[in-house]
Parts: structure tokens; sequence; C-alpha cells
């Protein structure tokens, strides 16, 4: 019996402790929040189409974009990976039968419910125009949205987030099967450890910001507001102490799939694991020094700055060394181009464009020239899209068949993986040059010079779009007449790949005796490489 | 599931292949919820150092309204609180069941005690109209000043009218303050931030003043409020606890829920261990002669 067919009714689902349910459950609600931030998108790609304010006034083009970005970063991004893909392998991967706290599990699952609710409720009830930081005074004096409901949603979220970090830590920690060692572990769940990390210290200082935020506009007790002695250089303190942080939230689980992908569709131990297991708990480390470099131009002190630019430069260390590892993987390995690898290899190209952007962005006195422009937005959208996004879609694609038990169709997902790359690019390299040239970001209305590229952008978003909608096409078509797949489809040696798919409830039938490093390839697992070269063939 | 060919103890979850392994998770579980908690006060304790280092004074004044002895008390309490809770835990360890009914009842009672007197110094504040948000405070109308002037105000002092109920820092609260800000003023101790934050035009501002003390008092009343809302929780996990340890659920094989409900009562003792002197102690000997 496996996990799905262990019991049909709604209850077996909604009062289930299992974390491979849990995870599905994730999966649909991450899913729906991804569709409505991405139409929110659509809403701003088309209104961009042309120079004048027409489709949406200004008024209305701030709350789609507010929106868009409360909705991706908040709801999508932060739990895409761990909540998804976290939740259904990390006990997997460590050989243990649930996560060490799955009552908690569910909790977070329908905490996260209860916050993404309250929001899509504030959403349709008008609505918040403050921009996804919800900076002060527009959340405070200004705003004439919905702050407090969303604030609130956002609140709440974040406790789901804190109670997945805490989950991942406890288990990570105590329930990795015998002969499971710490550097024996896939890089994916050391990827998962330094996000929870993350998790914990840093969403409780997003919660109490919040906090305030709401007594301040309810109150006007001066928190924030310089007219009566609070400052609201402070506000922004603690939004990026939690928010900078945050894209580490978003992009550490990502690398982990991606250093599962490399080594694997490279059938090549990976190169350097100790140096990419570490980078991610530098990283994690790291990213709570540098929340500044978002507050260059907002009135900090300009030997604060000069700090923050110098450690925004040290943190981009432990992502090189990452890419030099990927890099070195690849070299002289049996690379085959499926699916997972091909969005595996895309998030290397867009998360190296990303990250040297933010090198950029780092050095104070170039920010000053770009910082509020369009180079801001297409460089987050490198790391949060080309990096996560990327790094998600590679991972569901890789995993479907042990989550679900059926195989995918290759043809359609290598042409929605080039899809989302060509159309990906089409729309934010552009937004580079926009941006250097002077675009500001959050405006309705631009120069008609700057028409042309905001017409390839926003052709390269119907691209990417298309790209986006494949998957979920062929995936849910999959699930009823895909074929039944086996337990290793792509013969590797890691953990997951050793029980059926899709898993019994309790995964593995005893616990089992792990004797092997991790990405250990050789006959003596059983992994013959003619055999898989075949399968690759036959699936071409 | 049944498949299961090892003994499973009663009380071990599933997911666990013994009880050691579920005590260890169950701790770490605990110790990252307090990681987490230090995070969460930690953003309270950030704004309450950038602020009192800008308006000492203005805190220093704020501060003088909290009674100490109250504040001095609850920690007594709470520090005893903390003895009974490590107690129980020793009694859990040794399975003695009434010790730890009696132990959980007591802390239950300090606890209570705790809170008790949070509403005592809730009370005079909102007595006082010294809760930040307006027409959070007692609403006194200006024809019924005699009204106010009975003797539950220990301190005696002269009520302004407050008919919406709106934060007041006036009459004797206010004299006070301008006496340690003109001293400091003139031994030049003020910060950049206190010159323009109480002065308009080089007089002492009345208006401004007040919205650099009221700034002291939400941070008093968001920490004091979110700590009291842990010991509500607190007392909750306690209740439960109790329920347990009457029906003889702890033994030496078996204390980790008692053990982590320590965790967390000891957390919440120590938050307050460090409230009481940064809100009621710090700056009174501005006020108290003390100050040279
Ligand atoms: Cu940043």
């Amino acid at each position: 019996m496996t996990y799905i067919t262990n019991g049909f009714t709604l209850k077996s689902w909604l009062l289930t402790k299992d974390h491979k349910r849990i995870a599905l459950m994730y999966l649909i609600a991450v899913s729906v929040f991804f569709l409505l931030g991405g139409l929110y998108a659509a809403a701003i790609r088309l209104e961009l189409l042309t120079p004048q304010s027409d489709l949406l006034e200004s008024g209305s083009y701030n709350k789609v974009f507010t929106q868009h970005g409360v909705i991706m970063v908040f709801f999508f991004l932060i739990p895409a990976i761990p909540a998804v893909l976290g939740n259904f392998f990390l006990p997997i991967m460590i050989g243990a039968k649930d996560l060490a706290l799955p009552r908690i599990n569910l909790l977070s699952w329908y905490i996260y419910m209860i916050g993404g609710s309250l929001t899509l409720y504030a959403l349709m009830q008008g609505g918040v125009d403050t921009g996804w930081t919800f900076y002060t005074p527009y959340s405070t004096t200004f705003s004439n949205g919905y702050v407090m409901a969303v604030g609130l949603g956002v609140f709440i979220n974040g406790f789901s987030s804190i109670l997945t970090g805490l989950n991942f830590i406890v288990t990570v920690h105590t329930m990795r099967a015998p002969g499971m060692t710490w550097f024996r572990l896939p890089l994916f769940v050391w990827a998962n450890y330094a996000t929870a990390l993350v998790m914990i210290l840093g969403t409780p200082v997003v919660a109490i910001t919040i906090l305030l935020l709401a007594l301040e506009r309810v109150g006007h007790i001066g928190i924030f507001d310089p007219s009566i002695g609070g400052d609201p250089i402070l506000y922004q303190h603690l939004f990026w102490f939690y928010s900078h942080p945050a894209v580490y939230i978003m992009i550490l689980p990502s690398m982990g799939v991606i250093s599962e992908l490399i080594s694997n569709f490279s059938r090549k131990k990976i190169f350097g694991y100790e140096f990419i297991a570490f980078s991610s708990i530098a990283i994690a480390v790291f990213g709570f020094l540098v929340w500044g470099h978002h507050m260059f131009v907002s009135g900090q002190s300009m030997y604060a700055g000069m700090v923050f630019s110098f450690l925004t430069m040290v943190v981009a260390v432990p992502s090189a060394i990452k890419m030099f590892n990927w890099t070195a993987t690849l070299y002289k390995g049996s690379v085959s181009y499926d699916t997972p690898m091909l969005y595996a290899l895309g998030f290397m190209g867009l998360f190296l464009i990303g990250g040297l952007t933010g090198l950029f962005l780092g050095s104070m006195g170039l920010n000053v020239h770009l910082t509020d422009t369009y180079f801001i937005v297409a460089h987050f959208h490198y790391v949060m899209v080309g990096g996560t996004v990327m790094g998600y879609l590679g991972g569901i694609h890789y995993w479907w068949s042990k989550m679900t038990g059926k195989l995918y169709s290759e043809f359609w997902g290598k042409i929605s993986a080039m899809l989302v790359f060509v159309g990906f690019n089409l729309t934010f390299f552009p937004q580079f040059i926009l941006g250097y040239q002077g675009m500001p970001r959050r405006y309705a209305a631009y120069p008609e010079e700057l028409q042309v590229l905001n017409i390839f952008s926003s052709a390269g978003a119907s691209v990417l779009g298309l790209g986006l909608t494949l998957p979920v096409m062929y995936l849910t078509h999959s699930l009823i007449w895909g074929k039944k797949a086996p337990a290793n489809p792509w013969m590797l040696p890691g953990l997951e790949w050793r029980i059926p798919s899709p898993p019994p409830t309790e995964n593995f039938e005893s616990t089992p005796v792990v004797t092997w490093e991790a990405y250990e390839f050789g006959e003596e697992n059983g992994l013959d490489l003619d055999e898989a070269r075949k399968r690759d063939l036959a699936t071409v | 599931m049944s498949t299961h060919d090892h003994y499973h103890p009663p009380g071990l979850q599933h997911q666990f292949e013994d009880m050691k392994q579920q005590e260890e998770s169950v701790s770490i579980g605990m110790w990252a919820f307090l990681v987490q908690e230090i995070m969460f006060f930690g953003g309270l304790f950030t704004a309450y150092l950038v602020f009192r280092s800008r308006y000492p004074m203005a805190f220093a004044a704020g501060s003088n309204h909290l009674d100490a002895f109250w504040g001095g008390l609850n920690t007594l309490v709470l520090i005893v609180s903390s003895l009974t809770m490590a107690l129980t835990v020793y009694y859990a360890q040794k399975g003695n069941r009434n010790m730890q009914v009696i132990l959980i009842i007591a802390t239950m009672f300090f606890g209570a005690v705790f809170l008790g007197v949070k509403a005592i110094e809730y009370s005079d504040k909102f007595n006082h109209g010294l809760v930040p948000v307006a027409g959070l405070n007692h609403k006194s109308k200006a024809e019924e000043p005699a009204a106010k002037e009975e003797g539950k105000t220990a301190a005696g002092e002269k009520h302004e009218p407050n008919p919406r109920g709106e934060f007041q820092w006036t009459g004797e609260n206010y004299e006070a303050s301008v006496k340690i800000i003109t001293e400091a003023h003139e031994k030049k101790y003020l910060t950049k931030y206190e010159e323009v934050g109480y002065y308009s035009n080089g007089e002492l501002d009345q208006n401004k003043v007040r919205d650099k003390v009221r700034i002291f008092y939400w941070i008093y009343f968001v920490m004091t409020g979110l700590h009291a809302l842990h010991m509500i929780v607190g007392l909750g996990l306690m209740t439960w606890l109790l329920i347990m340890a009457w029906r003889g659920t702890y033994s030496a094989d078996y204390y980790s829920p008692v053990e982590i409900s320590g965790l967390y009562w000891h957390f919440v003792d120590i938050v307050w261990i460090f409230l009481f002197p940064l809100l009621y102690l710090l700056g009174r000997h501005f006020m108290h002669g003390g100050g040279h």
C-alpha cells in the first residue's frame, strides 16, 4: 500500500500526519498562489506594453505590483521548495519514517492556509498598495488599502515557516538512519538545514516588525513616525534584517536541488562535497550581516553603508564556491540532458547573472545610480525566478516519478524547460538595460523612448507564461495517463530511489543502514551506467 | 503498520525508533523554539536600545513612574516559580506524583500572582493616562475632578481632564521630567536627539516631551504585554501538565513533557529578568538623588 492509497477520504488528507501527504497539500496550495501571483505579473507586463498609464491607473497599478510581490515572496517563493520538496524528501533522504514532529508539520500547513486565506480576503476587499516591503509611512499613514489584514496574513504565515524550519532542524539532528553521518547527507539536506536556521532566526524578527507596524497604524504611538519621535529607518532595518536572509530561504533550498541534479545527471560524485555543504551554512550566517545594502540611499550612516557593502561582497564568496564546484562536477561527467538537468543548467546561467549583478548593486557608489530602477527588478528576478523557480521546477520534474508513481512526458518537459529559459531571459534581460537607462520601478507610465525594450520584456513574459503553463498540463496529464514509474527511473544511488514509487506510508520497510557516501555511483550499488544510458536513449 | 517487529513502549510515537530518540527530538525542538523566541523579543530589545540611547531622560522620567516595588515583587515571584518548576522536573524524574502535583500548583499560583500584580500595574497606568494608545485610558471630564482625587491613586498626583482617554504627561510627572531634562541640559548631557526632541525655539515643549515619554510607554506595554501573553501560555501548559501529572503519567522513563515545559517556563522568567532592570530600574537615580 502506497502513501497515496492509504486512505481516500478527505479526512485522511486533512488530518494526515504523513510528511508526504502534507507535502502534496503544500504543493497544491503554493501552486494556486503561484498562479495568482503570475496573473498579477501578466497585468503588470500588459500595462507596461505602452508608455502611458492606460490599462491600469497608477493607484491600481500600485496594488497590482504590491500584490504580485506579497503573494510571490511570502506565499510561493519562501514555502515552495522547503515545504513541498523538503517536506517530502528530507525524511526519506536521511532514512527516516517521517519528520520528527509530524503534528507540528500539519499545523504549519494550517497556519499557512490561514495566513494565505486572510491575505486573499484582503486582496478581494481592496488590496494593498504599499509595495511588498510595507515601508512606512506608506503602510502607516498614507495607505488606503487593507494593510492590517495583509500584514496579519504575512505575520501568521511566518509561523508556518518557523515551524517548518524547527522541524527540519530537529529531524536532521535526531532522525538520521544508522550510518547516515553528517557528511553522508545529500546536499539537498544540508541546504534545507541551513535554510531552516535562517527560518527560525530571521522570521521572528519580521513577525515582531509587522506587529509593531500594526500597533503604529492602529494606535499611532510613534514607533516609526519621526514627527513624534519615531524612526522610519528602524522599520527598514528590522524589515531587511529578515528580508535579506529571506532571499536565502528562497535560494538555498534551490541550490540544494541543483547540487542533487548536477551530480546525479553527471553520474559523478559531486566535486567538493564539504565545500558545498559548508558554503550553505556560511551563506546562512553571513546572510544576516548584509541587510543594510538595501538602505544605501535611505539615510543610514555612510560608514554603516561601507561595512554592509564590504560584507555583501563577502557573502558572494560561498555562492561562487558552489558555482565552481558544480562546474567542476560537470567536467568529465557523463552528462545527460533530461528535463531536470536542463533546469539545473538553466539555473547556473541565470543565477550567475543574478549573482554578479548583485555585486553591482552591492557596490555603494553604483547602487546610488541603480537603486529603485528596473536594474533592481531584473536582478532580483534573476535570483528569485532564475534561481528559486528553476530549482523548484527542476526538483519537481526530478522527483515527480517518486512523488506520484507516474512518468511525465520528457518531450514536453524539455520543450517547456527551454521555453522557460528563453522566455525568462527575454523578459528580464531588457530590464537591466531599462534600469541602467534610468527607468524607475513601480511606475505605470514611462518615457516613449523606452517602449521597444518594454515590448521585448512583455513578449518574453508571454513565452515564460507558456513555458510555466505547459508543466501544469503535462504533469497533470501524467497523473492519469502517464506510464507507471519504476522505483529508480534515473538509476541513481540516493535513498529515495531505493524505495518504491510512490513510497509506502512508512517510507522504509525497515530502517535502512547506510554504508555508502552521498552520490556514490558504482556497480556495488547495483547501478549499471550502460543500462542508464540505454534508458536515456529510449526516452529521447 | 503492524509490521513492526520491535517493541514499542507506550508514549512512543510511530516515527521514532526508541524513547531516547523521541526525547532528544522533543528537547531540541523546544530549544529551537526558544531560539526563535529570543529573536522575536530581540526585535523589541533592539527598539528599546535605539530609543533609550536617543532619549535617555524621557526614558528615565517614564521609568520613574513605574513602581519598582511591584516590579521587584514580581521578579521575586517569578524566581520562586522557577524554583518550583525545577523541582517539578526533579520529582517527575523520581516519579513522585504527589510532589509533582503540589509543585505544579505552586508554580501556577506564582504565575497567577505575577499576572495579578501586572493587572494592578496596568490599571494604574490606565488611571493615570499612561497607556500610549489614545482612547485606551480612563476618560475623565473637567467637571468631576474630585472623582479622581480619591485615595486610590498612591502618589496623589493632580490629574488634568482627559475626556478622550489620550496619553497624558502632565502635572507632577511633567514637572519631574522638566527638572531632570533641565539639569541634564545645563550639564550638557543631552543627546543630539534630545536637544531637538524636547525643545522648540529654545523652550521646553511639553508635547514633544510627552511624545518621547510615550515611546518609553509603548515599549513598556509591548514588551511586558508580550511577556504576559507568554505567561498565560505557560499557565495553559501547566494546566495540561497538572492533569497529566495527576494521572501519574510521568516517571523516570517518561518525563520529557515536564522537562520541555520547564525549559519554556524558565525562558519566560529570564525574559522578565531582563525586562525588570531595563524598564523599572535604569535611570532611577536621576530622580532619587543619586545622580552625580
Ligand atoms: Cu539583500
